[in-house]
């Protein structure tokens, strides 16, 4: 008994003990794993390979990069698709600690959005309305359509313009500073202005041409 | 709110960040993109197609082996490259397989930052450079109206490091030859510029399709003019440099043979051909030979040449033919 007992109670003991450990060690990776599921859908554990640092630059600039794009294409998933392309380029060449990550994805997003808005373009105008409708709220579908459509034939101005011209803009009212566009567009900050009037000017050509 | 601003007001996106980078996430891991591990090239230069990349880099290695070429001893300071001349040095991918850059050998200090800036119109920039800017007297049909930027003088001193060139050997699991004692810590001055680029786009670029990185597309033509680099020692020998980079791994017998080759080393400038892109050929442009570089996909060309102490070049998504066109009714 004394040798039995204790013996067989101890082997139980060391079973249970063991079972035990292993429910608990189970009980507590799938607690674990349906956390990190959850962060994951919510986007807040890294993922494999993807620095700390570039999830908090992805952050803080994913927005502003959204509505420089946003600015430019007036369509919110299209924004979103130029935003993706921006920082995937960025994650791809860059460090996410550079010192000139916010800008260069400021005019990587100008750049790539107004790429978008030619490729729009060049298919014709029906398309563009049609891409534009979408993103254009309002409760009556006419209404709808004229906003589609004015918006168009605005973007259709910018896709003319040069390059430069049409970022300048693009940046500038997205709420860029003067020192941020410069910083972006590799430009001198004093010329800006100068440089931002001829981009209007050439803009308001466009339109009433 | 002015005009403008509302004829670009949109209404304000509503973004999910964290879905957003969920997503990003999810490309990332079925792309099996990798980020970068270590400091990538400042912005304007990551501008820069991989084609020019490739190409700078090359120049680094073909001008770094150049100077081993060059013969004579200098006491003090001395001109040991002053290029009066450009030559192609055909290289490949392999000839430069593991080749170190030029930073594995010692510091690389700027005393005048290579900073280009944009100007308003040729005069500024010809009044800001000090140089006589040409402009083509014709241009191919579609080339809209030029962009100036202009690069001041940049002076760097190069000072060679045994321990640094130890270090990156190290770090790339290689045992460097020894570094002669007295070449450790001796400098190089390097001069170059100032330069005019001028940038022609036609409004378009070539890669419109969604999702086609910013700067894929080059513009459609590039007129560059600049002073060419001049390199002065402040007492390395010759001999020593010879047998000392020679042996760093990573530069090819064929490569190195080819440099030793050029003639008057110390006045041609090497212009590196990657030849499995690209090809050359020697063309006369502006009554002086020069080299004409078209990329092997047939989208692009270039013409390079010297002429009265200043390096030219025409570059552009454009066909060999429009290039040296433009190269020659520049005036």
């Amino acid at each position: 008994m004394t040798r039995g007992g204790p013996s067989v109670g101890g082997k139980a003991g060391w079973a249970t003990i063991g079972r035990r450990r292993h429910i608990w060690r189970f009980g507590g990776a799938l607690k674990e794993e349906m956390e990190v599921a959850e962060r994951l859908r919510l986007g807040t554990v890294p993922g494999p390979g993807m620095p700390p640092a570039f999830e908090e630059l992805f952050r803080r600039e994913y927005p502003r990069v959204v509505a420089i794009a946003h600015r430019v294409v007036a369509d919110v998933a299209e924004a979103e698709d130029v935003a993706q392309d921006v920082f995937v380029s960025f994650y791809r060449k860059h460090p996410a600690d550079a010192h000139y990550a916010a800008p260069w994805l400021c005019a990587a997003a100008a750049h790539t959005a107004l790429n978008v808005l030619r490729s729009r373009e060049r298919r014709g105008k029906r398309d563009a309305v049609e891409a534009l409708r979408r993103d254009a709220q309002a409760p009556d579908p006419a209404q709808a359509a004229e906003t589609a459509e004015t918006r168009s034939e605005v973007r259709a101005v910018l896709a003319r313009l040069p390059e430069r011209s049409a970022a300048l803009l693009a940046l500038r009212y997205s709420g860029l500073s003067y020192e941020e566009i410069a910083a972006a567009l590799g430009l001198r900050q004093s010329s800006i202005g100068t440089l931002l009037r001829r981009a209007e000017d050439a803009f308001r050509k466009e339109v009433t041409r | 709110m002015s005009d403008i601003e509302d004829m670009l007001s949109v209404p304000d996106p509503k973004v999910d960040t964290d879905r957003a980078l969920a997503r990003l996430r999810a490309r990332v891991k079925a792309e099996r993109i990798t980020p970068v591990t270590r400091m990538a090239a400042p912005p304007r230069r990551a501008a820069v197609s991989g084609w020019l990349k490739g190409l700078s880099a090359a120049a680094t290695v073909a001008l770094v082996a150049t100077l081993l070429t060059v013969s004579g001893l200098a006491e003090t300071i001395l001109t040991i490259f002053e290029p009066k001349q450009i030559v192609a040095v055909p290289i490949t991918s392999s000839d430069l397989s593991g080749a170190s850059s030029f930073d594995a050998y010692g510091a690389l200090t700027w005393t005048e930052q290579p900073k280009p800036y944009d100007v308003p119109d040729v005069r500024t920039a010809a009044r800001e450079s000090g140089m006589t800017v040409l402009v083509p007297g014709n241009l191919p049909a579609g080339v809209g109206a030029p962009r100036y930027g202009v690069m001041p003088k940049t002076t760097a001193t190069f000072t060679f490091s045994a321990e640094k060139a130890r270090q990156a050997a190290a770090a790339q699991k290689r045992t460097p030859p020894p570094m002669p004692a007295n070449m450790d810590g001796s400098k190089l001055f390097i001069t170059g510029g100032p330069a005019v680029v001028a940038f022609y786009d036609d409004g378009t670029t070539p890669t419109g399709a969604s999702g086609a990185s910013p700067f894929t597309g080059m513009p459609k033509l590039i007129v560059a003019q600049g002073k060419p680099p001049v390199v002065q020692s402040d007492g390395v020998t010759v001999d020593q440099l010879q047998s000392y980079l020679l042996q760093q791994p990573g530069i090819s017998p064929q490569l190195a043979a080819q440099i030793r080759a050029i003639k008057d080393p110390s006045s041609t400038l090497p212009v590196p051909i990657p030849v499995d892109m690209a090809t050359s050929k020697k063309v006369t442009v502006q009554g002086v030979e020069g080299i004409c570089v078209g990329d092997s996909t047939g989208l692009g060309s270039a013409v390079i040449w010297q002429k009265d102490g200043i390096v030219y070049g025409v570059a552009g998504t454009l066909t060999e033919q429009q290039v040296l066109a433009v190269a020659n009714s520049l005036h």
